[in-house]
């Protein structure tokens, strides 16, 4: 994929870049606003990775000035500022994910990859599947294998995150916020007894399992090889 | 002091005063003077009407003889009655030469100008009845000394209570900015001093010292937080330190050690970051993202979240809903105290607890507790437990940064909740009691 990094920390945004490339990602970098602006309005990106704050001009107003112009690239807000109004205003100016300095690596890997192959808007999907898993989001009901598998209403909802981000990494993280909508951390492993359970469902006495735990960065459901 | 505002507008009021007094006086004076005249002209007109009246009936005759009577009289008008030839017959005025009708004579220097009505008798005789104008003045010159001392009374008195009262407003503008100053040179514990008298400026002073306390508040919370950060993150970060000097040391140990020292640091960042959440709750900011919060809802998503966890360890996490209650507030920051408290019952209550969330509504307010059946907490210990970084002996060796109960408090007070401790027996309650909306 190729990938923009606006960021004025050379050092920070170097190590980006040499990590995201040896993902497989082509990263193009830019250590000012404007230089970030003129990239992000003249190639073709399918994510770029914006640093809130900049000298000069300011991350939220590069990111107006792009969608202004018509640019839907997917955009990962990276900041420093941990609050909620900030995360709400940085989702509001057109930023489709926040990420908040410090961050593990494979957290913004999982959250450029989930970016990345977002479906497109208009498209409505009643049905989503993988392998013999199926899950049909207007009856709210799921099979595997043509049985069915009996959810609580939160386990449908992380089974549907799962399907949705299927071949991709989602990290405890992106869990709790989106399906849970906690967007601070927990000291509880309340993702891992959740997911445990889930598992328990949705593989147990199937040969192949389709939900994968990877480690040091979150979970995978994929089909198998 | 000549240029205090109070000074100023005590003068203004002052020379408003004085102007409204003269004109006063002037409209008194003339009106006065004017009903005056008109009056001594009607005595004069009715004592010639008579006079005229003592000619029909009793002749010349009479009419000389009632005129000598009237000039013995003290106090009584002016008289004169002349012949056709315009020669003096009887009276006073009888050498005043008079056309007919209103004159003022000044025949005689020594005496006040007198107002004469001539009026013409049979036979070509004229009658002359005057009066001098000598009351008129003397009222006047009354009225005028009078408003005269009333306008001195005035501006002294404006000038005195201006003073007076300048210099009290002004000495009180005085305190307020010298204490301004003191706190400007780092006298923070500074305060305006206030009358008890509860006036503009006693409101005004009242409410400097109220502002002066939330900031007050506001840098000791500052403080605080940066005394803990020093101080609670020496400890982690001397470990990290260490992790990492072991790890360049001994390069079989290089894996294990930045994987320790990860561990830790990510500790440090939530500590960090715990931090700084309680000190931007406490800044206050967040009130004004307020919305309806459903306490039962955010109950229901918490409980849901965290039993399969309690079940984990054996205990149990239940709900109990009487009396559902919306309250204005923040659901991410009301989720996450109430996370906080359900976690620190799951870490303490201890195997096999059964730990209870209870939602409650009357109409003294809502209520959010958290119920435990563990070893409970020492009443004694109850009030520290909402503190930065403070922990039981017994929890030193648990993870947790002693900061979740900080963040419970905060949350609390930016909702103007009560937070406390109670003993369960056996185990600890946790309430926030949220105040009755209005």
């Amino acid at each position: 994929m190729k990938l923009l990094i606006v960021e004025d920390d050379r050092e920070a945004a170097a190590y980006l870049k040499r990590a995201l490339s040896e993902a497989g990602h082509t990263v193009d970098y830019a250590a000012e606003g404007r230089d970030g602006l003129m990239l992000a309005a003249g190639e073709s990106y399918d994510v770029i990775v914006l640093d809130r704050m900049l000298p000069q001009i300011d991350g939220l107003a590069i990111l107006r000035t792009i969608r202004a112009s018509g640019v839907k690239t997917p955009v990962l807000l990276l900041t420093a500022l941990g609050g909620i109004d900030d995360r709400v205003e940085g989702l509001e100016a057109g930023g489709d994910d926040y990420l908040v300095k410090p961050f593990a690596f494979a957290e913004l890997l999982a959250r450029v990859n989930a970016l990345a192959r977002r479906p497109p808007p208009q498209e409505v999907r009643t049905e989503l599947s993988v392998a013999d898993l199926r899950l049909d989001l207007l009856k709210r009901s799921v099979t595997r294998g043509g049985q069915r598998v009996d959810l609580q209403p939160r386990e449908f909802q992380l089974l549907e995150y799962l399907m949705r981000h299927a071949g991709r990494v989602v990290t405890r993280t992106m869990l709790l916020e989106s399906v849970w909508d906690f967007h601070f951390d927990p000291k509880t492993n309340i993702v891992e007894t959740h997911m445990s359970r889930l598992r328990g469902k949705v593989d147990r006495g199937h040969a192949c399992e389709l939900i994968h735990t990877v480690r040091g960065a979150g979970y995978i459901l994929r089909e198998p090889d | 002091m000549f240029r205090s505002t109070s000074l100023r507008l005590a003068a203004l009021y002052t020379s408003g005063f004085a102007v409204s007094v003269v004109l006063l006086g002037a409209i008194t004076v003339v009106t006065t003077r004017a009903a005056l005249s008109d009056q001594f002209d009607a005595r004069v007109r009715a004592e010639s009407n008579a006079l005229v009246e003592e000619y029909r009936v009793e002749g010349l005759d009479g009419l000389i003889q009632a005129v000598k009577e009237r000039d013995r009289t003290p106090g009584a008008l002016d008289y004169g009655v002349l012949d056709a030839q315009g020669r003096p017959m009887a009276g006073r005025l009888a050498k005043t030469p008079a056309p007919l009708g209103w004159t003022i004579s000044r025949a005689r220097p020594d005496r006040e100008p007198v107002r004469i009505l001539t009026v013409a008798l049979p036979e070509g005789r004229r009658l002359l009845v005057g009066d001098d104008d000598k009351h008129i003045e003397v009222l006047n010159n009354a009225l005028l000394a009078s408003f005269g001392w009333t306008l001195l009374g005035v501006v002294i008195l404006g000038v005195l209570g201006g003073y007076a009262l300048s210099r009290d407003v002004h000495l009180r503008l005085a305190a307020i900015s010298g204490t301004a100053e003191a706190i400007i040179d780092g006298d923070l514990a500074r305060r305006v001093p206030v009358r008890g008298s509860d006036d503009d400026l006693d409101r005004l002073a009242l409410t400097i010292n109220r502002m002066l306390d939330r900031i007050a508040a506001l840098m000791e919370s500052l403080k605080q937080v940066s005394n803990d950060v020093a101080h609670d993150l020496r400890t982690p970060l001397t470990r990290l330190r260490q992790r990492l000097e072991a790890g360049l040391a001994d390069p079989a140990e290089r894996s294990q050690a930045l994987e320790g020292g990860l561990a830790d640091l990510d500790s440090i960042l939530d500590t960090f970051a715990a931090l700084l959440r309680i000190a931007q709750i406490e800044g206050g900011a967040r009130r004004a993202a307020f919305r309806p919060c459903h306490l039962a809802d955010i109950a229901r998503t918490v409980v849901e979240a965290f039993a399969p966890s309690a079940e984990e360890n054996r205990q149990s996490l239940t709900l109990a809903v009487d009396g559902a209650r919306t309250i204005d507030g923040d659901v991410e920051l009301l989720t996450q105290m109430l996370v906080n408290l359900v976690e620190n019952a799951l870490r303490h209550a201890g195997d096999g607890a059964r730990i209870e969330v209870r939602v409650s509504g009357g109409e003294g307010g809502a209520a959010l507790s958290v119920t435990d059946n563990g070893p409970g907490v020492p009443p004694a210990e109850h009030a520290r437990l909402f503190d930065r970084f403070y922990r039981l002996e017994r929890s030193r060796s648990t993870p947790g940064s002693g900061l979740g109960l900080a963040l419970v408090a905060a949350v609390a007070r930016l909702h103007g909740a009560e937070v406390g401790l109670a003993d369960a027996g056996p185990g600890l309650t946790a309430r926030v009691m949220f105040p009755a909306v209005a």
